[in-house]
């Protein structure tokens, strides 16, 4: 804590080489990547379809081939209107990665902005960052979420701006709090003395040392997003018409009860893998970045 | 003491103007008018403009003396002649505006006949071709003969001021440009904004359309539910939370200790609905052990606080077992063991007590979450509290309902951190309240 070097995050080459030191790392590292490929396959699928205007594979509808067990034609068998779950798990995947990555796109800039400029200026301005902050984080979030999509209406924009207009309050107060530190340091002095102006010294040169703590709260707000995401779609909040996780494990809960497992079993490992890998990814991230961020919750 | 807490509260004053700030605009400004999403699209205008009159919603946002009303569909007559199609002596050709030939008086299309005592703006923009001018009017006031467009602007006050009536002569043409009609209200101060904190200050959360009850009823009724549901599961989420985290602490580091680490990473990362769909599947239908759904006994309970439990023991563990290492490096812990007591007692007593301050933080941060209930938990299990509640109003758009639940949800958020506060100073006698 005494030295200054100490509170300068350490080089990323160094951070890679001690996430891959670990081998549950290296393999939430591959387990995103596949899912990254799986995501990006959908996608591209899914625009194909789009530029086509055809009827995608996950949306085609085989009443003769409704509940089929998984096989080697359907690797987790079909639904009940005989459509692939694999397919449209690819779409879930697809679903999912954009609702977490749209929404870290509108939260991490709201709030790395309002923390950076509320953590260096202080005074007035952090004044009414702080207050815009705690009122936000005052009302409670999940209601919150769903009283913006019911607002801005059913389907994925909604979902989008309920997650994304609610997750920044975090990442404004992390970002505040490191910036306090980081700008009674030697190197900000110095910049203020050479006469940089505000906004350099902000921008060019605290910011990238507050980097990892915007990685980290990106790895762990991922996640987040995703189950958010698919409690949404379980409640018809959220995506329409598309395959999205929720949704399948809406329509498979009612046919589990007829011995229809393998929607519901396939999905569920499938949110559960992504969501545990990004977990632990983050805490892992979190040590490797930052040891002292290690004590806190 | 008292004058600590009042400091407080006036400190809470800037937050809570947030969220109803951040409720205004929500609802009033972004969401729009809410009448046609709550009477659904068969409602006359005049019902949806009375629905906006109760609530306020027919008055300017902050500050103004016009509002818009439904009484006339505003038309500025390029693509249509929008309600005056089918008038009689009236024409409407592209590009020209409406055309009202003299003879009959002509009246202005309405929706509806505004009730007595409102008052109405109307502006009209015209050219005039007549030959007697005094005779052309609309409602009272004179239309002057005029090639070049003209504007009138006329405030007219059912009940008192005559209908908004064309009369021309014999012979006369008038084009119509443009109308608009817009309320008028002489106070600009009464505003949406005034009208909604009037309602607060009366605690006058509205009316539930879905239910047609008042909101303040709904939520009333809801409250026992969720706290049946919402107690036990906070009461038994802390307990076994830190009696595992105190295990954690003892077998630092040993399998215990990572073991619970990794399970606890595993249980956060498992999704809510999947904990409700397989408790539901496994204990409820293939077991049989609790009821599926419903809220009759207590036995409808047990599942969804099992669930409830399992779902926040993850995060709370690793927090407390945080705490408690951090604890355990302090120097009374060395100065204790040192003196030669066991690892037990020192837990037990010593870091449990010394931990206590972030443990209730924790637990009275929590509380607000009593209230709102477990949205999913009691959606699911059909437990009828306030998750239920918000649920079902937010799927049919009820807006009074919602808002309603937010800002008690969020006045309950402001008291829990002031009593979080005062549970310091009771706790730990080295705070000062000050």
């Amino acid at each position: 804590m005494s030295g200054s070097d100490a509170m300068l995050a350490p080089a990323p080459i160094s951070v890679f080489r001690r996430l891959l030191a670990s081998r549950l790392s290296r393999c939430c590292l591959v387990v995103v990547a596949l899912y990254t490929l799986m995501a990006g396959y959908g996608e591209a699928v899914y625009q194909w379809h789009q530029w086509h205007d055809t009827v995608p594979g996950y949306q085609h509808q085989d009443l003769d081939r409704r509940f089929q067990p998984p096989s080697r034609a359907h690797w987790m068998g079909t639904d009940a209107l005989g459509r692939d779950v694999f397919a449209r798990l690819l779409q879930g995947a697809r679903i999912a990665f954009r609702v977490g990555i749209i929404t870290s796109l509108i939260a991490i800039p709201i709030g790395v902005l309002l923390g950076a400029l509320a953590g260096y200026f202080g005074g007035k301005t952090d004044d009414i960052i702080v207050w815009l902050y705690s009122t936000f984080a005052a009302i409670p979030g999940l209601l919150f979420i769903l009283a913006i999509a019911m607002i801005a209406g059913k389907g994925l924009l909604g979902v989008y701006l309920g997650i994304g207009l609610t997750m920044w309050v975090g990442v404004c107060r992390l970002i505040r709090a490191e910036v306090m530190k980081q700008r009674s340091l030697p190197y900000v002095m110095a910049g203020r003395v050479l006469g940089f102006s505000h906004a350099r010294i902000l921008f060019r040169h605290i910011l990238p040392n507050v980097t990892h703590v915007i990685i980290v709260a990106f790895t762990l707000r991922f996640p987040a997003s995703i189950s958010t995401e698919v409690f949404m779609s379980f409640l018809g909040l959220g995506v329409q018409g598309e395959p999205s996780w929720g949704i399948m494990i809406n329509n498979a809960r009612l046919r589990l009860w007829q011995g229809v497992w393998w929607e519901m079993t396939f999905v569920t490992i499938a949110v559960l893998l992504i969501v545990l890998t990004f977990n632990l990814l983050g805490d892992a991230l979190r040590d490797a970045l930052d040891p002292r961020l290690k004590k806190v919750k | 003491m008292i004058r600590y807490i009042l400091r407080r509260i006036v400190q809470m004053i800037p937050t809570l103007f947030g969220v109803v700030l951040i409720t205004f605009v929500l609802f009033n400004l972004v969401g729009g008018s809410p009448a046609r999403m709550m009477l659904g699209d068969k409602a006359s205008a005049r019902e949806l403009e009375e629905f906006d009159e109760q609530r306020g919603f027919n008055l300017p946002l902050f500050w103004g003396t016009h509002s818009t009303t439904r009484l006339y569909a505003e038309t500025d007559f390029s693509r249509s002649a929008g309600p005056w199609s089918g008038v009689p002596s009236s024409s409407w050709t592209s590009g020209e505006g409406l055309l009202l030939r003299g003879g009959h008086p002509v009246s202005v299309p309405v929706a509806f006949t505004p009730p007595a005592g409102r008052a109405y703006t109307w502006r009209l923009r015209y050219t005039l071709d007549v030959s007697n001018e005094s005779a052309a009017t609309f409602g009272d006031q004179p239309l002057t003969a005029s090639d070049t467009p003209r504007l009138l602007t006329w405030t007219m006050r059912s009940g008192e001021s005559p209908p908004p009536v064309f009369v021309l002569p014999e012979g006369a043409v008038l084009r119509i440009l443009a109308l608009d009609c817009r309320r008028h209200h002489d106070r600009p101060w009464q505003s949406q904004w005034l009208h909604y904190l009037g309602q607060l200050a009366r605690f006058d959360f509205g009316r539930s359309h879905a239910a047609n009850q008042s909101v303040i009823d709904l939520l009333r009724q809801g409250i026992r539910p969720t706290l049946m549901l919402a107690t036990p599961i906070l009461i038994g989420e802390t307990v076994i939370s830190l009696v595992l985290a105190l295990g954690c602490a003892y077998h630092r580091n040993r399998f215990f200790d990572r073991f619970m680490l990794f399970l606890c990473v595993g249980l956060m990362s498992v999704n809510y609905l999947v904990w409700i769909v397989a408790g539901q599947y496994w204990l409820s239908y293939r077991l049989g052990l609790f009821p599926v759904w419903g809220f009759e006994s207590w036995s409808y309970l047990v599942l969804p606080v099992i669930i409830g439990i399992a779902h926040g023991l993850g995060p709370n563990v690793r927090f407390y077992r945080s705490v408690m290492l951090e604890e355990m490096h302090k120097d009374y812990v060395r100065t204790a063991r040192a003196k030669g007591l066991g690892p037990v007692r020192i837990l037990l007593v010593h870091v449990l007590k010394n931990a206590m301050i972030p443990v209730i933080t924790n637990v009275v941060l929590s509380l607000p979450f009593l209230y709102t209930g477990s949205l999913l938990l009691e959606t699911f299990f059909g437990i009828p509290g306030l998750g239920y509640l918000s649920i079902n109003a937010i799927n049919s758009s009820d807006v009074d309902v919602v808002r309603a639940v937010v800002i008690i949800g969020s006045l309950l958020y402001l008291a829990a951190n002031l009593l979080a506060d005062l549970a310091y100073a009771w706790v730990d006698p080295r705070v000062k309240l000050s």
